[in-house]
Parts: C-alpha cells; sequence; structure tokens
C-alpha cells in the first residue's frame, strides 16, 4: 500500500519541507526572566495560567520555582510554617495517592479509599470544589498540613500549608479564605 | 483505430469521465462527514491530518501495530479528482471562442485544488500569547515540542540550541557545534503523567533536576482541542565519555533545570516549537467589547506595536475579528483572549499559497460570468 503514496511526487516535497523544518537551529536571544509554566501562556509569567487568586493580607507572595507555581511567605509566627502552590498536568494519580503522600510526609499510616470522605472537607470556590485535608503528625514537634487539591482544566493545583502546629493553626483561617478565592482565569 | 479502443484512449477516457467525477464527490463527502464525527475523538487538528490531509486513511486495530488503509484520504480523491477535470477539460472541452468562459472557470477550479496542495504542504500554523506590555518577536506552535539548550553564561543575553521533537528519540546521541557535549535521549512520551515521587517509587532515573523528585510515567497521548499532552524526556548531556547529569524535562515543568560545565551555565527547557520572526510586536492595547447589558462578545481587538529593525518599521497595528494583520508572510489573526482581558492570542499563519484560493474564486467568477454573457448575448440575438 505504501506504493500507493510514492504514486505522488507530492509526497517527496511534503518531506521535503518537513525535513527543512527539523533541524537543530542556535540563535542569540533576549534574556527571559522565567520559562513557561503548565498552561501558561506568555513567558515571564511566573504564575502558570488557569487560576488566579488574592495574596491574603500579611503574607509574600514570592515567585515560583521548580515544580511551584508560587510560595507563600506568612508573617512571623514562634515556629516556621509556609504555603506552596504546585500545578501539575493530569490527575497527578488523583486523590487517594496525593492524600497519602500528605500522610507519608508526617509520617502518618496511609488511607484507605473508604476512609477519604471521612477526612475530607469540600471548599467552594470561584474555580469550582476544592478538596481540603487538614492531618497533624504524632511526633514531639508536632508538623500539621492543610492542603487542599482542585483541577482546573486538565491542570490539578495543589495548594499546602505545612509547618509547626501552632503557626499552622493560626494561618489556616487566611489559607482557607485564599482558597475560597480562587478564581478561573479560563478565556 | 479510434482513441478509445487504445488501452491509453481507454484510460484517458476512463479519467475524464463524468462517473469518475461523481464518485470522486462522493467520497468527498463522505470523508467529510468522518471528519466531522472524528473531530469528537480525536480533535480538530487530528480527525482532519487523518481524514482530510492524507492520501490513504489508516485504522490500526486495538493492541496492534499493525495499520491498514481503509478508504482513500483527501489527497488522493483531490488529486484524482484534479487529474480528472484536466482530462475532462483538455479531451472533452471545445477549444474555440465560445467555450473560453467555462475553460476560465475550470481553470480557476484546478487552481482551487492546487491551493489546497499548497497549503496542506507549506502552511505552518503556530500562536502568538501576548501580554499587554509584553514585547514578543517569535510565536509557539504547541501541538511540537523543541528541546532548548541555553547558554545562559552571558548576562546580557542567551545562546539558545533548539533540537526540534522528531530528532528526540530514545536512544538518539545528538551533537551540535554549538554545544560542547551531546545529548543522549533515553526516554521520550508523547504524554506522560508527572507526579511527586511517593516512598515506594523505584529510584529515579534523573540524577539532576527537579525530575530527581519526581515521578514520570508514559500516559496515552490526548488530541482534544482544549487538551494539552505533557511531552516528557529523560535526557543525559555527555561530554567526552562522562555524563553531565541526568534531567527529566517536560513542558509540564516549570523553572529550568541546568549545570555548569567549564566555567559556563546551561540550561535545559523542553518548550513548545517555537518560530523566531524577523520583527517584534508589543501588544499596546487589547480591548474586549461586549454588547450592553449582555456577556455577548461584541469585538476582540489588539492594538500591536511592529517593530523591525532590518527595515526601520516602527508603526501601529490594529488586529481585530476578520481583520487580521498580514506582515511579513504571515497572517496574524485574533484568536483568544485570557488573564482578564490582559492577554491576547494571536493565530500565526504562514502560508505562502494565500493567494491561491482568492485568484481560482476570481477565475471562476469571470469564467461564469463570461460563459454565460456569451449565452445570453446569442439568446438576445436568436429573439431578434
Amino acid at each position: 500500500m505504501k506504493g500507493v503514496n510514492k504514486l505522488f511526487p507530492l509526497v517527496l516535497l511534503a518531506a521535503l519541507a518537513a525535513c527543512q523544518k527539523d533541524r537543530i537551529e542556535t540563535r542569540r536571544v533576549a534574556k527571559e526572566a522565567s520559562p513557561a509554566m503548565p498552561g501558561a501562556a506568555a513567558d515571564g509569567a511566573a504564575r502558570p495560567a488557569g487560576l488566579r487568586w488574592t495574596t491574603p493580607a500579611g503574607w509574600k507572595e514570592l515567585a515560583g520555582n521548580g515544580m511551584r507555581a508560587a510560595t507563600f511567605e506568612l508573617p512571623k509566627g514562634p515556629g516556621k510554617a509556609e504555603v506552596t502552590v504546585v500545578a501539575l498536568p493530569g490527575d497527578v494519580g488523583g486523590e487517594l495517592a496525593n492524600v497519602n503522600r500528605w500522610r507519608g510526609q508526617l509520617a502518618l499510616p496511609p488511607f484507605a479509599e473508604d476512609q477519604l470522605a471521612g477526612a475530607r472537607a469540600s471548599v467552594r470556590s470561584g474555580a469550582g470544589t476544592v478538596l481540603v485535608y487538614d492531618f497533624t503528625g504524632t511526633g514531639e514537634k508536632k508538623t500539621r498540613l492543610v492542603a487542599g487539591m482542585i483541577q482546573v482544566s486538565g491542570t490539578m493545583w495543589f495548594f499546602k500549608l505545612m509547618g509547626d502546629e501552632k503557626d499552622v493553626a493560626a494561618a489556616k483561617p487566611a489559607f482557607l479564605k485564599l482558597v475560597e478565592g480562587l478564581k478561573s482565569d479560563a478565556s | 483505430m479510434p482513441r478509445s479502443a487504445t488501452p491509453a484512449g481507454r484510460l484517458a477516457s476512463a479519467l475524464s469521465s463524468m462517473k469518475l467525477t461523481l464518485v470522486c464527490l462522493a467520497l468527498l463527502m463522505i470523508l467529510v462527514i468522518a471528519c466531522t464525527l472524528a473531530q469528537v475523538p480525536l480533535g480538530t487538528h487530528l480527525a482532519v491530518e487523518r481524514t482530510i490531509r492524507s492520501f490513504l486513511v489508516w485504522w490500526t486495530p486495538e493492541g496492534s501495530s499493525l495499520r491498514i488503509p481503509v478508504f482513500p484520504g483527501g489527497g488522493l480523491v483531490g488529486a484524482v479528482l484534479l487529474v480528472n477535470l484536466l482530462f475532462a477539460q483538455f479531451l472533452k472541452l471545445e477549444r474555440s471562442r465560445r467555450k473560453a468562459g467555462l475553460w476560465l472557470a475550470h481553470l480557476g477550479l484546478a487552481l482551487l485544488f492546487v491551493g489546497e496542495f499548497a497549503t496542506a504542504l507549506f502552511q505552518v500554523e503556530s500562536q502568538m500569547p501576548i501580554e499587554v506590555g509584553q514585547t514578543r518577536d517569535y510565536s509557539e506552535d504547541t501541538r511540537l515540542m523543541e528541546l532548548a539548550v541555553v547558554d545562559a553564561t552571558d548576562p546580557a543575553a542567551d545562546t539558545v540550541t533548539s533540537i526540534p521533537q522528531s530528532l528526540l528519540t530514545p536512544g538518539a546521541e545528538i551533537a551540535n557545534s554549538a554545544l560542547p557535549f551531546h545529548i543522549r535521549v533515553k526516554h521520550w512520551y508523547d504524554n506522560s503523567n508527572l507526579g511527586m515521587r511517593q516512598p515506594s517509587d523505584p529510584p529515579s532515573e534523573a540524577t539532576g533536576g527537579i525530575g530527581a523528585t519526581l515521578s514520570v510515567r508514559e500516559a496515552p497521548v490526548v488530541t482534544a482541542d482544549d487538551a494539552q499532552n505533557a511531552a516528557a524526556a529523560l535526557i543525559e548531556p555527555v561530554a567526552n565519555g562522562q555524563s553531565l547529569g541526568t534531567f527529566w524535562v517536560s513542558n509540564a515543568l516549570g523553572a529550568p533545570q541546568g549545570f555548569a560545565r567549564e566555567g559556563r551555565s546551561w540550561r535545559l527547557t523542553l518548550r513548545p516549537r517555537r518560530y523566531y520572526l524577523p520583527f517584534s510586536m508589543t501588544l499596546k492595547e487589547f480591548k474586549h467589547d461586549i454588547y450592553p447589558g449582555t456577556d455577548i462578545p461584541k469585538n476582540f481587538s489588539s492594538l500591536v506595536r511592529l517593530r523591525n529593525e532590518a527595515t526601520g518599521e516602527d508603526r501601529d497595528a490594529l488586529i481585530y475579528m476578520n481583520n487580521p494583520l498580514r506582515y511579513g508572510g504571515k497572517t496574524f489573526y485574533q484568536a483568544s483572549f485570557g488573564k482578564d482581558d490582559r492577554l491576547s492570542v494571536f493565530q500565526v499563519v504562514r502560508n505562502p499559497g494565500w493567494l491561491i484560493p482568492y485568484l481560482s474564486c476570481v477565475l471562476v467568477a469571470l469564467g461564469l460570468l463570461l460563459h454565460f454573457g456569451v449565452k445570453l448575448s446569442a439568446s438576445l440575438k436568436a429573439v431578434r
């Protein structure tokens, strides 16, 4: 059947055109602030497209790095805590895998599927429902984690507040306000 | 001996027959329906590529790598129709002044086919998302990736070596005179699921960058118009037989990853394929007008500043719906917008044959006017 295509010199032309397109090229360009993030529409935009939020009063939003779309520096408390935002394409393993990843970070035993509903809080935001979990570690110096996940346009967004238990407790209302205030950036 | 009695004559007769025209038109109608239905699972681009802009429509049974041709594609039917049209014209159409209009109309029709082939072969479509105040000198093809190997040592500018996706095949060793190392491609996934590594995950194959903390699994390719694949490649820069690290790169990952070697700083990024322009555009203003009292869009327009250092051109241009900017062999259409109307997206089309359809329509119209004019004139003479 391949012979059919050979009948058409246009195919050859197409192949030649394709070859011309696929060359390694080197050029000197102006420096860029940051490359595109998942779903990002423009260079220099440290925050990926898809979600918008309002930074709570007293918090300072820092530029993203690595997989982080953003990091929030919280007002100084007795211990340490920070909020991170990560955006990844797809369902990133699903709800159970991510909840157990968070529990693993606190050295807590993994959940079974039927335990999710009991621990889950659903927070309504302008971009849809955010599934929020709140776990506290069992160690002497207790670490607490409040994390929310929401899927927008095929990208999974994770908002995580983690740190010393007292600092996390103090920051949780503002964290929930941040999550409630999420808005879709879709055009 | 009559011409149709010879094998060549019979072939010419078959190729010029009206039956062939009707069969081709019927096949085209089936293809259009099939393409429309295929857009649901495949998305517009892939559906058109597989049905209209191919010579054969292939089918791969589930779970098999076998490709079976099941139907003629738009390219094949169009080519046969073009041959049919030319044979019919030259063998059957009377060469006289009386039929000049029909000759012209047929020529216009043939040109329409040629134009579509030129579009299929040479048209390049890409997108230019640009925020208010931002300047861009390139467009991007989000369906194709490239590995950008950036020498970021110079604080004034970067030197970027772009390796197209087609070369990033597993096992490939990519060398280029601009790079003091070669790139070994270990894995390439058209789409992948990226996730945080779980304690139960096997050791990461990546030794450097953010990828060492990720689990990367191959995923089925998505083709819907609003879906984007998270392509991923595991690559290893190697110099003089020594590995400089192994990195997972993906268009879904944010900040760049890199390494230093002999006093130079290198960055690795998998990103949408870029087409650089010999000019730049700055988005000065984006307007999204709606009908009063509703959310129904009335107009989208982008005011851009066009600068071309080579020609000294520095002027404003307004791009809005149905009024694209044609410049430098490319056409910039207002395609989309976002980010609270701070972002405008242009569809950038390079099609060297863009004038052909217009020319063919003019020829067909002129031909028909001439033909019916001659007929009308003859009828009027007969009445008198």
